[in-house]
């Protein structure tokens, strides 16, 4: 692992640069260069591709543009740049696993291959979605832990606002918002019978590096065991709040992820820039702070979703290009279109699932109704994404391919214009958190769907 | 439509500042007259990559390229032209809120805002409260922009709301919010007057509310 104090050197002393310079003149234009060189082309009548020598070409690709193009740092303004030989050295040398979890629950996360009958980590729950009330949060976090039996770790939704107040990012609120995630959550799980589960997005509500710092006083209840997540900004960037992150992280001896949401139409350009893009953000994760896991969430730049044709691709692809070629186990997160309570949102989970398992990833069960939404979370969406994401496991990128392209033409006229579904208050009880019959019969409906076409569910 | 103009359009549309800035100066050296070089030329080939944008045929460098080409053709232009001749369409203060650092969505917007035609002014991101009321006041904004991305900055967007309506001055802008977890829900309950899911359908509501403000 390359030290942070050494990241920190090449931030305050690489190369200078102006940030549009290095979005418009130095990364596009050779994104653009290396998918031309390395023959990289997407083709809508394969979602699911099975050509290994296509997936290793966007690995080398995104391994020569992270070489030639480094990362950028935005509050430094200069580029932290890295060696062919060392990346070679630091992908060799990377962490191939994370133990998550205590006692009964404890896990290995690891990575798996395309095609791999190896069960994906199933990492389940509200994706970080927010919800305006803390008693939502609590009968959610119990509702996904009681209802999930095959998930290793949880995703809790964040907090809006603090007795009332909405949280300000930097203010005594987000310290205080970031301090209740992680009690609530610790005591939700403890209420379903799962004390041991890990919270992988400790701490959800934490944008700022002080208050992930506060929330992570032992007295709260966060663990070793738990995920600690940093993000990675738009495209191949960094700043020095979230390597703050990484020197407190790495010093506390954590599974520090590597997210980040690469952005389809964006400077990386169409899906061959973006799958190209998504894997060498994999690789950012591992040289710039430390990763042992990473966890990849395309969004689109109109729909701000990630259920489009184009986006399954090269979902598939940057899954398919990282596990072939690193050892660091790589996540694939959702946004989908549609909200809760819809057959739409469980046939995109469905789709992008079943792509992204058979393509070598794990999964985070993802930000239902594009994340934009409060109160948009039920326990049925997590639910069934990971029951399918299970039960994709060990189909084959040839097969997956089939499935996924009789799913897709269910939603895709909806994905511009989509159902936002219903509040957790207008479709679950508000004691218990049970779903609606309602809900459960959209849920019975689609995992029948999904099963005439061949996924055999473990329950 | 002189060959000049054409080729000027097409240079707006292929993002190429210094071609854009070489046809305008020969286009007004030719004696076109500046408000036909300004709409026929560098608008039209700004509407052009807007649509193209919109289409997803082309993507976000291409977008900016374009803009950058627009602004380097508008140089050129508009110290031709009288004030008044020019339809104004609307001045625009856009920006991300205090303690949010994410600037695409933002980038995006300012492109389009651009390429329809608008004066923009992008205050950039983790920007205080007051500055986009300052800024307002300075170029005599029409609408303020305000883009927050995450869940625990977007109180920033009902801070700017907040601060104008207890300072008097809430009526002289119209607001409107935008990115990640903003939706019509949020705008309503923090009284925002506009509200776009996409940086298209920012423009066109922008557009509106302009419109229906001047009557």
């Amino acid at each position: 692992m390359i030290p942070i104090t050494e990241i920190a050197k090449r931030a305050l002393d690489g190369k200078p640069l102006i940030e549009k310079e290095y979005d418009m003149r130095v990364f596009s234009p050779r994104v653009r260069e290396l998918v031309k060189e390395y023959g990289i082309s997407y083709d809508s009548d394969v979602l699911v591709p099975s050509d290994d020598g296509l997936a290793d070409a966007v690995f080398k690709a995104a391994f020569d543009l992270i070489c030639d193009v480094g990362v950028y740092c935005k509050d430094t303004e200069r580029i932290i740049a890295f060696e062919e030989k060392e990346v070679r050295k630091e992908l060799k040398t990377s962490y191939d696993h994370a133990v998550l979890g205590e006692g009964m629950e404890q896990r290995t996360l690891i990575p798996r291959k395309p095609d791999s009958k190896e069960k994906p980590w199933i990492f389940a729950g509200a994706g970080g979605v927010t919800v305006s009330d803390e008693s939502i949060f609590m009968r959610l976090v119990e509702n996904y832990a009681k209802r999930i039996p095959i998930a290793n770790a949880i995703t809790t939704p964040c907090l809006l606002s603090v007795d009332g107040a909405h949280i300000r990012a930097k203010s005594p609120l987000e310290i205080e918002g970031s301090i209740r995630t992680v009690v609530l959550g610790r005591e939700a799980l403890r209420r379903a019978g799962r004390p041991g589960l890990p919270i992988m997005n400790a701490i959800g509500t934490a944008e700022s590096a002080i208050a992930l710092a506060s929330g992570l006083h032992p007295d709260f209840g966060l663990r070793k065991t738990d995920g600690y997540m940093i993000a990675e900004l738009a495209e191949l960037k960094t700043d020095l709040d979230l390597l703050n992150r990484a020197a407190l992280l790495q010093s506390l001896n954590v599974p520090i992820a590597g997210i980040f949401g690469p952005i389809y139409g964006g400077f990386a350009g169409g899906a061959e820039g973006t799958a190209v893009t998504s894997t060498a953000f994999h690789i950012q994760g591992i040289l710039t702070y430390g990763a042992s896991w990473t966890l990849c969430f395309p969004i689109h730049i109109k729909y701000t979703s990630s259920s489009s044709p184009e986006l399954i691709w090269l979902a598939s692809l940057y899954a398919q290009a990282v596990s072939r070629n690193t050892r660091v186990p790589a996540l694939y997160y959702n946004y989908t279109a549609a909200g809760p309570c819809t057959e739409m949102v469980l046939q995109e989970f469905a789709a992008e699932f079943i792509a992204a398992i058979s393509s070598g990833a794990s999964i985070e069960t993802g930000g239902v109704a594009k994340g934009k939404y409060f109160d948009y979370l039920t326990p049925i969406e997590p639910m069934f994404a990971s029951e399918v994401a299970y039960a994709s496991a060990g189909i084959k990128r040839s097969d997956a391919n089939e499935i996924v392209k009789k799913i897709v033409p269910k939603f895709i006229d909806k994905v511009p214009d989509p159902p936002r579904g219903k509040r957790f208050q207008d479709c679950c009880d508000s004691l218990t958190g049970e779903p609606s019959k309602e809900c459960f019969g959209i849920y019975e409906e689609v995992k029948k769907q999904v099963s005439d076409l061949g996924i055999e569910f473990l329950y | 439509m002189s060959d000049v103009i054409e080729k000027l359009k097409q240079a707006v549309i292929d993002g190429d500042a210094e071609a854009v800035y070489k046809f305008s100066a020969e286009a007004i050296e030719s004696g076109a007259a500046p408000l036909e070089i300004l709409e026929m030329g560098i608008s039209e080939g700004a509407k052009i990559v807007g649509e193209q944008f919109e289409r997803m045929d082309i993507f976000l460098t291409e977008l900016m390229l374009s803009g950058e080409a627009m602004m380097a053709g508008l140089d050129v232009v508009l110290p031709h032209i009288q004030a008044g001749d020019v339809p104004r369409r609307g001045k625009i203060v856009v920006g991300t809120v205090r303690g949010d650092i994410h600037e695409i969505g933002k980038n995006i917007l300012k492109s389009l805002f651009v390429a329809n035609g608008f004066e923009v002014s992008d205050i950039g991101v983790d920007v205080p409260t007051s500055k986009f009321v300052e800024e307002a006041e300075k170029i005599g904004a029409d609408v303020i922009a305000i883009s927050a991305l995450m869940t625990s900055t977007i109180g920033g967007q009902k801070d700017v709301i907040d601060y104008l309506e207890q300072t008097g001055n809430r009526n002289k802008f119209i607001i409107m919010v935008g990115g990640g977890p903003t939706n019509q829900d949020w705008a309503d309950e923090i009284g925002a007057d506009g509200f776009a899911e996409t940086a298209p359908e920012a423009v066109r509501v922008a557009t509106q509310l302009i419109e229906k403000r001047r009557g």
